[in-house]
Parts: structure tokens; C-alpha cells; sequence
């Protein structure tokens, strides 16, 4: 047969046709993945939870993901590069609080980026006075704000820390107009230098986790670093889940008189001001959405196979699965709470 | 004695092995101790505890020794803790002293190991509980001492430290992040740069830039010399190398790994800080600071035994408080978590067989460590003998290599590593100096931060003077540095008028 210029074009579109379904087909996460994490610390909750997934994601779909602690700004940068589904993102609700609170390098993670699955949740956030405090409870610190002395709380600015702290001042508001003003901030960045600042007599209270502190109250009262825990953010329901032995020498149950209700901390009068800091993937834009489907698909069945769970849990993290759509929703949601609290503050001072 | 059962094959084979990887990073220009930790922190999911953190540890303190290889050899720090030993070591080998220098090196860093091994075993509580003493104020102190410094090293005091505060400068350049209680805000970037400037240049391509570039392009500058020859380097029987040299060093080695081991305890003050007081303190100190600087075997060992008493004092406020004292022992926090395993006040005693293997595994690092470089070092002195045309692209090659993969894969390092590279060579033809300019750069950030901290904290100027009783022994040292400086300065002047 010969080959005419077009025989070669038939060939060539016959060719195209054949492979345009190939092209068409969903692309898939490729062999080796790399997943950012928006804390620049190993040792942290991020990092830890990341490295649970990562594990169980590249077991299940036979790819390798390497974890890398580059920190927030640099990991949104990455995600922002790479649309091609080598770079993934896990974080936790700092991302969209961090935009709420102004902070520069955070733009809206709903707008900017894919919100993905969430995975987890750490129920650790809390707030601790030293053990020679006269503050015994929530109650006594925001009374002490009525009465008109300054309470100064120790948290890093503009995200997970502060939410709290912004809670605090709203059920002052709410508990007696005008006493907000007497719970101030001092600004702190790690957990060691709000520790520090406890130590050295510059805060009342201060933000800090159930895991990096729980060490600390089991201390004897004598002691310069001993500390007591006034409040636990995190939802009953949630802290509910958590292994009865609970965390160190401190059972769940003796955890659970830390958070609402037991200890209440209003939103507004009525409801109880709760926080969960959740883990959850965030993506580039313009990713494939198949390959977020085949994430979705791929934990679906790691959930329900269940020993991701139990990993979880021994390292006092509740599992959290939504898949992406609703997940998006959810933290659309309490992205909308907060806002709400962020604002009522500002607008009071 | 319960731990010994976790004593295993295994168990010996990850320390030394640990050992021997983080002495090859730590040799490698651009590679550190904390991007040995980092690549085999995943590991230790599989390893387990204690024979995870028998592989971390190993890899600490090998990388922590292996930096002064390239800094002894190269004159290019491998680490950033080993900026002081390329000021006497690197002479010492340009003078074909090399395999002495190394020896002394080593030797000085077994004994700094040890004897912050030693205080973290016996004292961890009690050194952690002093620590906490040690509010803003007094940090801001201790770095201001060490920034005195700037003024010892000058050979041009003016210059010298005018070129630290512009090592300052350029430092504060980028966000005041909020990580370090700052208000996340943008200073000292030009528009148009904030992508790449937004966190700042990095400190270890700013380093190899200054040190391992700049050097390179001096010697390009030159021409294509010959590589030393064996002969040079004193290989083998023809070496000079006695443990003699250490008489009369006692009190220089143990004030130096002490004065590593407490800035070890110190969380933020940072690891470098270490060995430049260390060196600061041995030239203050010396009969003959004028040497310093020149191939001085003292100055030598204070920066090694300096750097590597950091080990075991980074480890107190990780193991007593929970709180990392350097940037590796950060990473380390992460085999702790990575199991589940929560560090705090009661760490010790509620885990003491994980607590006495750690020690066990430091111990063996040493030793490991102490047996394997001895070894070497014929091996590793054999660099200077390749020729620069071949050498030099190789460790150009790795300095590019080392930026790159410093933060994880940031193509603006690599920038970072040439511009600092092309200022260090334009810097000193125009007088400026390169050490009071890098130490300006590595302390200037934690001044900052502690010095608005303090101001934040406390409100006025006079809490720098009135805090604490630490506060004012830190203003006597700084004062009394001050002084030995300015005396040493013109004690200098006058040797070299009278020589001249």
C-alpha cells in the first residue's frame, strides 16, 4: 500500500481518536507525592496526624508520600505551584482562621484552594492557669474581668490559640457588657515561650494542649511549673471519644470536666462556645477533581477497613472522615461560627 | 539495670550506623545534622522507640561532628555551630597542619559530648529548673554577649562591627512571624520581592554562600593551583598531631563544653551561639589572643568542644520540659510524638528504661564517633590534595544541593546561596568583614525577638538592668568582653607597629 500524505493523515487521526480516550481518562495521584503541612515542627499535632494518613494513604494506593514540615506560608506556595496532583496539602482550621484574623500569607482557603476530606480532630485545645492561681475555674476568671481585674491570657495571634481567647472576651461581653476589655492578650509564639511567660509571672492563663501540658499538672503544687487546667475547648461529644484512659495520669473523665458543659464558656448566653481543631486536605484549584474522588474513595475504605482509628486514637486523635463535599460544607459552616465571634469582639473593641 | 534488655544488636548497629550517615551529612558542605534527623525521622515509625531514637541520636551527634571536616579542610562551616572553627582550623590546614587540626577537632569533641553528656544525666532536672530562670530579658543578654563578639573578631573594629550590624540588618529582612510571637507583618522588603522575601534568606545558603562561594570565587580568581600534596598535609608518620597539645587546655575544654551545655539548655538561644561563645571566651581568656584567628590550636578546641556540648544541654529542656533546645532536638521531639510518646516534666522518671538507653546511645555516639573520625582522617585529609579545578564544581555541586533541600525544596535558597556567594567575594574588597557580618546575621533575629519581648513584657528600658542577679552577671560579661576587645585591639595594633 502506498503511504500518500493522506493515508498518514487518516493514520494520524485514527491514531488521535484512539488515544483521546486514553487523555480523557481521569488522571490519578502519581507514584510519588509530596505533602505539605502548614507547621514548620515535627514533634507537633500537625505533623503527627499527617504522617498517619500519608502512611495509610500510600499503603492503600501503593504510592510513596513523603511528609515535609515547610510551614504555612510556604506550603500554600506550594499547593499554589503544582496543579498536577504531586503536591497535597493537610492543615487544620489556622488555615481559614488565620484569614479571619487578618494575618498576612493567608488568603481565604475556600476561595483560593479545593477544601478537601477532613481526618481527624485534636481535642487537646486548652487553657491553664499556674497551680498557685487564685483562678480555680472559667468562672472565676471571667468574674474576675467583671470585677474589674485584668486577666492576661498568653496565646500566639491569629489562629487556633486565639479563638479561644476571642471566646473568652465574647462570654465576658456577653456575662457583663464592657468587662471584655480587662481580659487582654499577651502575644506569645511557641508553646515554650507561653509557658515562659506563666513562669515568669506575665500571664494569668495560657493557651496550650492537653498532650504538651498534661505533664505539667500532675506536678506537685510546690512547684514553679505546676499548672491546672481551666478549660477545654473541645466538644463534649468529641473529648467523649477519646481512650477512657484519657491522656498521662488524667482519665477522660476528669478531661471532660474541663469542657462544656461542665465548664461553660457562653457564646451567647444561651449555647456553649466549643472549638475542634480539625485536620482536613486542601488542594490546588485546578487539580483534577478525580484525583480528590480517588483520595475520597481511597479513605472511605481505610476508614472502614478501621485501623487507621485505632492509630488515631492511641495518639489522642479522634477520627473525622467526611468526604470532600461535605466536609467542604462543614467547615464552611464553622468557618461562619467564628466569623460571627471574631466579629461581635471586634466590634466590642 | 532493666534498660540493658533494650540493648540489642540492633540497638548498637542503628547508634553506630547513625553515627557514621550524620557524620557524612555533617562533612557534606550544605548538609546538617538537622537534615540527617529529618530524612530518617519517618524511620523510626518502623524502628520503634528506643532503637529509633538509637538511630536519631547517632545521626545528631555525627552530623554535629562531621561539620568541622569541611570547616577544618575547606574553611566552609558544615554546620552552622562550626562558623568558629573555620577561624583557627582552616589556617592550621592552609599551613599543612590538617590531619593535626582534624585530630584536635575530634578529640575536643568527644570531650564536649561527654562532659554535656555527663551534665545531662546527672542534672537534667535541676539545670532545666535554672533554665526557666531565664525569662526574655536574660536571653536578650546572653545574645548580646555572644554579639560581642563581633568586636573580638574584627581585624577592623569599625568595620568589623559596622559589617555585624548590617549582618543584622539584612537578618530582620522579611515577616515578623508570628510563630515567634511577632505581628506577621512585612519589614525591610523591597515591593515586587515580597514572594520570595517573605520569610526572609535562609540561614544555611547565606552561610555556604559567604563561606564556601565566596571562597571559591577568590580562588578562581587566582587562577587553577595545584592541589597540596600529601607531603602538605602531613599524612601518616610525618604527622605533628600529640595529645600534648591539650596540655594546659583543661580549663579551655571544660569552660567550653560547659559553656555549650548551658546555652544547650537555653530553648531559642540557638546552637551556634555555642561555639562563638566559646571561642569569644577562649580568646578573652588567652595569654595569647593575638593568635587567635591565625591556626591557633586553642581557638580550635573551644569551638568544637563548644558545639558539641551543645548535645547533650539541647536535650534537658527536651527531656525535663518538653521544650526542644535546638533545631534538631525539634526534630527529635517528632520520634517521641511520631509514637505517642508525650515529653514533659515527668518524662524521665515515668520512662526511666527509654531514659537510660538514650544516654547509653549518646555514650556510643561518642565513643562511636571519637573511634571512626580518628580512623578517617587520613581519608578525609586526602581532599586537599585533589585538584580545585575538580574539587571545587563537586562542592559547589553540594553547596547548590544542601540550599536546595534545606527547607524542603525552595528554588529562592539557591538564589540565596549566589547572592550571598558574589557578596561575599565583593564584601571583602571593599573592607567589610565576613565572620562579624555572619555572626551579626545568625544573632540578630533572637535579639530582636527577645528585645521587643522584653520591652512588650516589662515596659521600659531599666528591666535590662534590673531584673534579675543574672541579668546583671550578664552585664559584666558583656562589659568585661567589651573591654578585653578594645585591649586586645590596640595590643594588636602595637605588636604589628613594633614589627613593622
Amino acid at each position: 500500500m502506498p503511504f500518500t500524505r493522506r493515508t498518514l493523515l487518516a493514520a494520524a487521526s485514527t491514531a488521535a481518536l484512539l488515544i483521546q480516550p486514553i487523555a480523557a481518562a481521569a488522571q490519578e495521584l502519581p507514584r510519588n507525592v509530596r505533602m505539605v503541612i502548614g507547621s514548620t515542627s515535627t514533634g507537633g499535632d500537625t505533623y503527627q496526624n499527617s504522617a498517619i494518613v500519608a502512611d495509610a494513604l500510600a499503603e492503600h494506593l501503593g504510592i510513596n508520600i513523603k511528609v515535609d514540615a515547610v510551614g504555612a506560608t510556604e506550603a500554600f506556595k506550594a499547593l499554589g505551584r503544582d496543579s498536577r496532583g504531586t503536591t497535597l496539602m493537610i492543615f487544620h482550621d489556622q488555615s481559614y482562621l488565620g484569614n479571619l484574623y487578618g494575618v498576612t500569607g493567608y488568603d481565604n482557603p475556600f476561595e483560593e484552594y479545593t477544601v478537601g476530606q477532613t481526618v481527624a480532630i485534636n481535642p487537646g485545645n486548652a487553657y491553664l492557669v499556674s497551680c498557685d492561681s487564685p483562678y480555680q475555674s472559667m468562672d472565676d476568671i471571667l468574674s474576675a474581668a467583671e470585677s474589674g481585674e485584668r486577666v492576661r491570657v498568653a496565646i500566639q495571634p491569629g489562629g487556633v490559640s486565639e479563638i479561644g481567647f476571642s471566646a473568652m472576651k465574647n462570654a465576658a461581653s456577653v456575662r457583663a457588657p464592657g468587662s471584655e476589655e480587662n481580659i487582654v492578650a499577651v502575644n506569645t509564639g511557641s508553646q515554650s515561650d507561653k509557658n515562659q511567660a506563666m513562669w515568669d509571672d506575665l500571664a494569668d492563663v495560657i493557651n496550650g494542649s492537653i498532650q504538651a501540658n498534661e505533664q505539667f499538672t500532675q506536678l506537685p503544687q510546690d512547684d514553679q511549673k505546676c499548672m491546672r487546667f481551666v478549660w477545654i475547648t473541645a466538644r463534649a461529644e468529641t473529648l467523649a471519644q477519646a481512650p477512657a484512659e484519657g491522656m498521662g495520669d488524667t482519665t477522660r473523665d476528669e478531661l471532660l470536666q474541663y469542657a462544656s458543659p461542665e465548664t461553660s464558656v457562653t457564646l451567647d448566653g444561651e449555647e456553649d462556645f466549643t472549638f475542634d481543631k480539625e485536620f482536613f486536605f486542601l488542594y490546588n484549584p485546578e487539580m483534577d477533581p478525580a484525583i480528590i474522588e480517588q483520595i475520597d474513595t481511597a479513605l472511605t475504605e481505610i476508614y472502614e477497613a478501621g485501623e487507621i482509628q485505632e492509630r488515631q486514637k492511641a495518639s489522642f486523635f479522634i477520627p473525622n472522615f467526611l468526604p470532600a463535599e461535605d466536609a467542604r460544607q462543614h467547615l464552611m459552616d464553622k468557618r461562619d461560627t467564628y466569623s460571627e465571634v471574631i466579629e461581635q469582639i471586634s466590634g466590642d473593641s | 539495670m532493666e534498660f540493658l534488655s533494650l540493648i540489642t544488636p540492633l540497638f548498637l548497629a542503628l547508634v553506630v550506623g547513625g553515627t557514621f550517615v550524620g557524620i557524612i551529612f555533617g562533612a557534606i558542605p550544605g548538609m546538617t545534622a538537622t537534615m540527617a534527623v529529618a530524612v530518617c525521622l519517618p524511620l523510626t515509625y518502623s524502628l520503634g522507640l528506643e532503637n529509633g531514637l538509637a538511630l536519631l541520636l547517632g545521626l545528631y551527634v555525627g552530623g554535629i561532628s562531621g561539620g568541622l571536616v569541611p570547616a577544618v579542610l575547606l574553611g566552609i562551616p558544615g554546620t552552622p555551630s562550626s562558623i568558629t572553627t573555620t577561624f583557627d582550623g582552616y589556617p592550621m590546614a592552609q599551613r599543612g597542619e590538617g590531619e593535626k587540626a582534624l585530630r584536635i577537632g575530634i578529640t575536643s569533641s568527644f570531650v564536649g559530648g561527654t562532659i554535656s553528656l555527663f551534665a545531662l544525666y546527672f542534672f537534667a532536672p535541676t539545670l532545666a529548673d535554672f533554665a526557666i530562670e531565664f525569662s526574655y530579658v536574660e536571653k536578650f543578654l546572653i545574645i548580646l554577649f555572644a554579639l560581642t563578639v563581633m568586636a573580638a573578631l574584627s581585624k577592623d573594629m569599625l568595620m568589623g562591627i559596622f559589617s555585624g550590624f548590617l549582618g543584622i540588618f539584612i537578618a530582620l529582612i522579611g515577616t515578623y512571624d508570628i510563630s515567634d510571637g511577632g505581628n506577621g507583618n512585612l519589614r525591610l522588603v523591597p515591593p515586587g520581592t515580597e514572594y520570595w522575601l517573605d520569610s526572609g534568606f535562609s540561614l544555611l545558603p547565606v552561610l555556604i554562600g559567604l563561606f564556601g562561594l565566596a571562597a571559591i570565587l577568590d580562588e578562581a580568581e587566582l587562577g587553577v593551583p595545584k592541589g597540596q600534596s600529601r607531603e602538605d598535609v602531613k599524612i601518616g608518620s610525618g604527622s605533628t598531631f600529640s595529645f600534648s597539645v591539650f596540655k594546659g587546655q583543661a580549663v579551655n575544654l571544660i569552660r567550653s563544653s560547659g559553656i555549650g551545655t548551658f546555652v544547650g539548655i537555653l530553648p531559642g538561644v540557638g546552637g551556634s551561639a555555642a561555639s562563638i561563645l566559646a571561642y569569644s571566651n577562649a580568646k578573652t581568656f588567652s595569654k595569647t589572643p593575638e593568635t587567635f584567628g591565625t591556626g591557633e590550636p586553642a581557638g580550635l578546641m573551644a569551638s568544637e568542644s563548644g558545639n558539641n556540648g551543645l548535645t547533650g544541654g539541647a536535650l534537658v529542656p527536651l527531656l525535663s520540659l518538653g521544650i526542644p533546645g535546638d533545631s534538631t532536638t525539634a526534630l527529635l521531639i517528632g520520634a517521641f510524638t511520631l509514637q505517642g510518646i508525650q515529653v514533659g516534666p515527668l518524662f524521665i522518671g515515668n520512662n526511666p528504661e527509654t531514659w537510660n538507653a538514650m544516654i547509653f546511645a549518646m555514650l556510643i555516639a561518642n565513643v562511636a564517633m571519637f573511634a571512626m573520625m580518628y580512623v578517617a582522617i587520613r581519608y578525609f585529609a586526602l581532599v586537599v590534595t585533589i585538584p580545585k579545578h575538580v574539587l571545587f564544581p563537586i562542592i559547589l555541586m553540594m553547596c547548590v544541593i544542601g540550599a536546595y533541600t534545606i527547607n524542603y525544596g525552595i528554588m529562592f535558597d539557591v538564589w540565596t546561596l549566589l547572592i550571598f556567594g558574589l557578596f561575599g567575594w565583593v564584601a571583602v574588597k571593599l573592607g567589610l568583614e565576613v565572620a562579624p557580618f555572619i555572626i551579626g546575621f545568625i544573632l540578630g533575629p533572637s535579639a530582636e525577638i527577645y528585645f521587643v519581648k522584653s520591652l512588650e513584657s516589662f515596659g521600659d528600658l531599666t528591666i535590662f538592668f534590673t531584673k534579675s542577679w543574672i541579668a546583671a552577671v550578664l552585664w559584666v560579661l558583656i562589659i568585661g568582653s567589651l573591654i578585653a576587645s578594645v585591649y586586645m585591639s590596640k595590643r594588636q595594633r602595637k605588636l604589628e607597629t613594633r614589627s613593622s
